[in-house]
């Protein structure tokens, strides 16, 4: 019986004041895509993640709003499929490694390519600088300049440093895609 | 649109599905939020469409598939079987497939009860490539040993595809495909309709993971024939396995491993023997089928499986007599008196309600019955010819036909049959095998032939078939020259000048001229005369030059005008197609500057001809010792393919022979011996040899082919030296300058017979191989500079009669016996053949070392204890060599022959004896 009302508290929920949004998250390979989302749906973080082959989904619920998260694979033969995904979505999330400084020149090649696409003009972007428990790492400025931020324009664009092992600022990412639920 | 193949059918009774349409209503897809039935709709659409042939464009395919891709995000089960799907169906067609890989592999693993998991397992094999598989390995090992058949089913399916394009990987599923085929699963438990509305799977208590897993087990272990022997065995035991299909499975396996090595014959041919009281009746079946198919299958082998298919004669179901009828037919083919016992239970069906039983049935017995029963037989079809298809009736004329050759002694009835028939109604297949038997029966049983054209004669009075009235005038101007009243054909012909059309017109005027030239009658010459010259006034072109030269050629002497209108020689047919077509798609662009040269094409004469084929006609409806095999893993040439190769290896011999200088001189080659071996296959040095008869000499052909590796033969030759040496005086040999390892070379070693042309020398020849052999440096891969001589003895081998003898075709045997009886000279011969195990062996062999042509049906033998076999042939000088040869049959002494063989030819009656002592 507590099923059943539970069943029909939800439908009403999702009837009347539920939202769904989606998200896509990129990033070149080993950036921490797979991870992150595991983590903000609840899950416990892992090591030894496989190399996403294609692409997850994975549905985040956060009161009543409900995030489909697409998470892309970021090898090489992927990247050319990004924009497929991207196209009508309410946010970009664009996540780099920010202790591989190595790939940061490769990163911005690539999120400027899809940045110029015209069938992603004004969809909200925000660039995520994952591992910051790490060492040897870029500061969020540092990383505004390494991505050359300043010269995406049209959209909103975000910054932040997050850290998905021990879930620093992970509240933050969540509250500023939130934001974009209505629209 | 124009896609190939497009099922017609498809669409009738279902909504019209248009594909531009259903591409537009795909926008579906990526509406928010998702409606789970109406994606559903939609997805059995595309997948409607795909399995019904049509096809999306690359770009198409891929946006649906992008689309169908975003509908993971819906957790609703039977959407997400659908989705799954429809990308295995697109995974062909669409292009990056790949994306989907990880979110299907998650479906694969998921919850275990998940209804769509074996669907997932199937996509994903699908859109994986070989760099992936290993990824998935962990996951494809579980499902095959899934408690869930449809999982378990499914992977084993799966594996099975992937192996083409992942071998190593799959191969090591090995121990998992083991013990999903060994497990007898039963998934305990029962659920009542519940399964499909909670996402779960549902109960399946099916067996058929067993086939799968035996059949992907089988792909796994193919190259290796022990494992695959031990898998037969381990599963062939009695309840090992359950599913019917999978056992029937190893019976197909069992038979083939028989097949492919002797030695596993007898513990297969024990397999078949109890799969053969399985309680299945497909194994059953299968089971007999295959030892009815299995190479020279002894009696007591077969009884067994010949009384199972009995058994199911008097089944009540339709389908099961059909099936054990039709296994019995098929084997009645070659070995009737095995079939013979289960005639009383045939007999019982030929009146069967259903045709197609009726039919194997009434063709099965022409086939087992003797010549008794044959007249019966051809009474009870006539009676429901008319009911039956064409398709039937021209098999049961081709039984007919054989039948004929069979017996000559009752052409009379068959005849009758086929006259009736012929005026029945009947579409242009049926007429012309029902033609074309009658034409044999003219050919090869000249006591028909009077009847049998007077049969035809009627038969083109009312014929609406162009065709086969103008092949059967053919044939009148043929044979009905030589006829006792050549007038009553000449009414007929006649006939066809007046009412028919200008085809058929000017056929007929061809066979009226056959008629007049070299005519002896005058009466009869002055009518054909005066018929041709009406034709001078035919409306058509054709007709009227055909006249035309025929008046004129009858005016001119006889001998002169024979040789255009009877051709006694032909061009081989085969060769001259070979090389007509050899000419015509020639590569080299200088070939065309010359016309092609019909006079490289050799004649045969029609008597040769016929010989072959006959033995074709024979053979190709009745072989006598091996069932015919489909298939792949045909080994052995029937006798028609034998024959026609033998025809085309001695063209290939004699234009060989003429490139040789040496041997211009020697004239034509008269005649080529069959391949010879003198040595093992597997020793260090192969030799075979090739007699060849010319007029003057005779040549040797060796060849040689050196197994050693990395060692070079220099300067080969052999040292043939004949038994008797006075008749025979070596000319040269031909060396081979060097034989590099595995490539076969040639040695001529030429004789001359010294008593002249008209010799025949017979001789054993020992033979000795001389040679130089030097090893190869590995390092430089050169022969060293020094080498050693060496010999190597091979076995001896026999110049012997009959490799002067020429197989020649004749329709009368006993005039021809008399005939030579009375000029000629006659020898005899009693020999012991015990290691021939049957009359029909014996038959075969001594024709064939006796190189002469059995007449008169004679090589089928009709009885198993005696038998008589008579033979004709043509020495290389052209004197006739006939044989009449006695066999009888025990158990205990093997086959007992007499043989007498009458010549034309002084000496050469003993000479052919002695081919066989």
């Amino acid at each position: 019986m507590a099923g059943l009302f539970r069943k029909v508290y939800d439908w009403l929920l999702r009837t009347f004041w539920a939202t769904e949004m989606d998200v896509t998250m990129i990033g070149l390979q080993n950036a921490g895509k797979t991870s992150l989302l595991r983590v903000l749906s609840g899950g416990e973080f892992t090591i030894d993640t496989i190399p996403t082959v294609g692409f997850n989904m994975k549905r985040v619920q956060r009161g009543h709003v409900t995030l489909k998260c697409w998470d892309l694979g970021g090898q090489p033969r992927f990247r050319p499929m990004w924009e497929r995904y991207c196209r009508g979505v309410n946010a970009i999330v664009f996540i780099v490694d920010i202790a591989d400084m190595a790939v940061l020149p490769d990163a911005r090649e690539e999120l400027h390519a899809l940045m110029t696409q015209p069938s992603l003009e004004g969809i909200p972007l925000l660039v995520l600088g994952n591992k910051s428990d790490l060492q040897d790492k870029l500061t969020v400025d540092e990383l505004i300049d390494a991505m050359d931020l300043k010269n995406v324009t049209n959209r909103e664009v975000s910054c932040y440093g997050i850290s998905a092992k021990e879930e620093t600022n992970l509240e933050a990412v969540l509250q500023w895609l939130m934001k974009f639920a209505n629209r | 649109m124009s896609y190939g193949k497009k099922d017609e059918d498809a669409d009738t009774g279902l909504v019209k599905v248009d594909r531009t349409q259903v591409f537009q209503e795909a926008r579906l897809f990526n509406s928010s939020p998702i409606q789970p039935r109406k994606c559903r709709v939609l997805l059995t659409k595309i997948v409607l469409l795909l399995y019904t042939g049509e096809k999306f464009p690359t770009n198409e395919a891929t946006t649906l598939f992008f689309g169908i891709s975003k509908l993971f995000q819906n957790k609703d089960a039977s959407l997400r079987q659908m989705v799954l799907l429809a990308i295995k169906e697109l995974a062909s067609s669409a292009e990056d497939i790949i994306m989907v890989t990880s979110t299907v592999m998650k479906d694969t693993g998921g919850s275990t009860e998940a209804i769509y998991r074996p669907n997932a397992i199937r996509a994903l094999c699908r859109i994986i490539d070989a760099t992936t598989v290993q990824a998935i390995e962990r996951v494809m090992k579980t499902a095959i040993v899934d408690k869930n058949p449809s999982v378990s089913s499914a992977a084993l399916v799966s594996s099975y595809h992937l192996l083409p394009i992942a071998r190593d990987v799959v191969r090591r599923w090995q121990s998992e495909t083991q013990e999903a085929a060994a497990s007898n699963k039963s998934s305990g438990g029962f659920s009542l309709g519940f399964s499909s509305s909670s996402g779960n799977l549902p109960i399946n208590n099916s067996t058929m993971t067993q086939y799968h897993a035996i059949g992907l087990l089988y792909q796994m272990r193919s190259h290796d024939r022990m494992a695959l022997v031990k898998m037969v065995q381990q599963f062939g035991a009695a309840g090992a396995v359950k599913n019917p299909a999978a056992i029937v499975m190893l019976v197909r396996l069992a038979a083939t491993l028989a097949e492919e090595d002797p030695s596993l014959r007898k513990p297969m041919m024990q397999l078949l023997d109890n799969w053969l009281r399985h309680k299945s009746e497909m194994v059953n079946f299968e089971a007999a089928k295959a030892i009815c198919d299995m190479r020279d299958v002894t009696d007591a082998e077969v009884t067994q499986a010949v009384h199972v298919l009995q058994l199911f004669l008097t089944s009540p179901r339709a389908v099961t007599k059909f099936a054990a009828l039709r296994i019995l037919h098929n084997f009645a083919s070659f070995k009737p008196q095995a079939v013979s016992a289960c005639n009383p239970d045939i007999e019982l069906l030929i009146s069967n309600s259903n045709r197609s039983i009726a039919t194997f049935a009434i063709t099965t017995l022409l086939k087992t019955g003797n010549e008794a029963s044959v007249d019966r037989l051809m009474k009870q079809i006539s009676g429901f010819m008319t009911e039956i298809t064409d398709e039937f009736k021209i098999t049961i004329v081709e039984a007919i036909r054989t039948l004929c050759l069979k017996f000559p002694s009752k052409q009379a009835g068959m005849l009758q049959f086929l006259s009736g028939i012929l005026r029945e109604e009947g579409g242009y297949e049926f007429k012309r095998a029902v033609v074309e038997s009658m034409f044999d029966l003219i050919k090869f049983v000249p006591d028909s032939k009077e009847d049998a054209l007077a049969h035809l004669c009627e038969f083109i009075e009312d014929c609406e078939f162009t065709k086969l009235a103008v092949r059967i005038l053919y044939l009148l101007g043929l044979e009905g020259p030589q006829t006792s009243q050549p007038t009553k054909y000449i009414r007929y012909i006649y006939n066809r000048v007046v009412l028919e059309n200008s085809i058929v017109r000017a056929a007929a005027v061809n066979a009226l001229a056959k008629f007049g030239v070299g005519q002896k009658d005058p009466e009869v010459k002055r009518s054909v005369q005066v018929l041709l010259s009406r034709c001078l006034d035919d409306v058509d072109d054709e007709v009227r030059d055909r006249a035309a030269f025929h008046l004129r050629l009858m005016a001119e002497e006889d001998a002169f005008a024979a040789k255009f209108v009877k051709n006694d020689t032909m061009f081989s047919l085969q060769y001259f197609e070979h090389q007509l077509v050899s000419y015509v798609t020639s590569e080299d662009k200088s070939t065309f500057k010359d016309a092609f040269d019909i006079s490289s094409i050799p004649v045969v004469t029609r008597e040769q001809a016929d010989a072959e084929d006959r033995t074709k006609k024979l053979t190709a409806s009745t072989p006598s010792l091996k069932p015919p095999k489909v298939g792949p893993t045909k080994a052995a040439p029937t006798g028609a393919e034998a024959a026609a190769s033998a025809s085309a290896a001695a063209q290939q011999y004699a234009q060989e022979l003429l490139q040789i200088p040496e041997m211009k001189e020697f004239g034509a080659l008269l005649k080529s011996s069959p391949v010879i071996e003198l040595t093992e296959a597997e020793t260090e040095y192969v030799v075979t040899v090739v007699k060849h008869i010319f007029k003057e000499h005779v040549v040797l052909q060796y060849e040689v082919k050196n197994t050693l590796p990395s060692t070079v033969l220099e300067n080969v030759s052999v040292v043939a030296s004949p038994s008797d040496e006075e008749e025979l005086e070596e000319v040269f040999i031909i060396q081979a300058e060097k034989l590099d390892t595995d490539v076969p070379g040639r040695v001529y070693v030429a004789f001359r017979k010294v008593n002249g042309e008209g010799s025949l020398p017979t001789s054993s020849f020992s033979n000795v191989l001389r040679f130089t052999s030097k090893e190869i440096d590995p390092t430089t891969n050169e022969p060293e500079e020094s080498g050693y001589d060496d010999e190597y003895e091979v076995a001896e081998f026999d110049l012997s009669g009959s490799d002067y003898v020429i197989p020649a075709f004749a329709s009368n045997f006993a005039h021809i016996w008399e005939q030579i009886g009375a000029s000629g000279e006659e020898a005899e011969e009693t020999l012991q053949l015990s290691s021939i195990k049957s009359i029909a062996d014996a038959t075969e062999q001594l024709a064939k070392t006796l190189s002469l042509q059995p007449l008169e049906g004679t090589d089928v033998p009709v009885n198993q204890t005696t038998h008589t076999l008579k033979l004709l042939g043509k020495t290389v000088s052209g004197g006739r060599v006939v044989a009449n040869v006695r066999m009888a049959y025990s158990s205990k002494s093997g086959v007992t022959t007499k043989i007498t063989v009458r010549s034309e030819e002084e000496g050469v009656a003993a000479l052919v004896i002695g081919s066989v002592a």
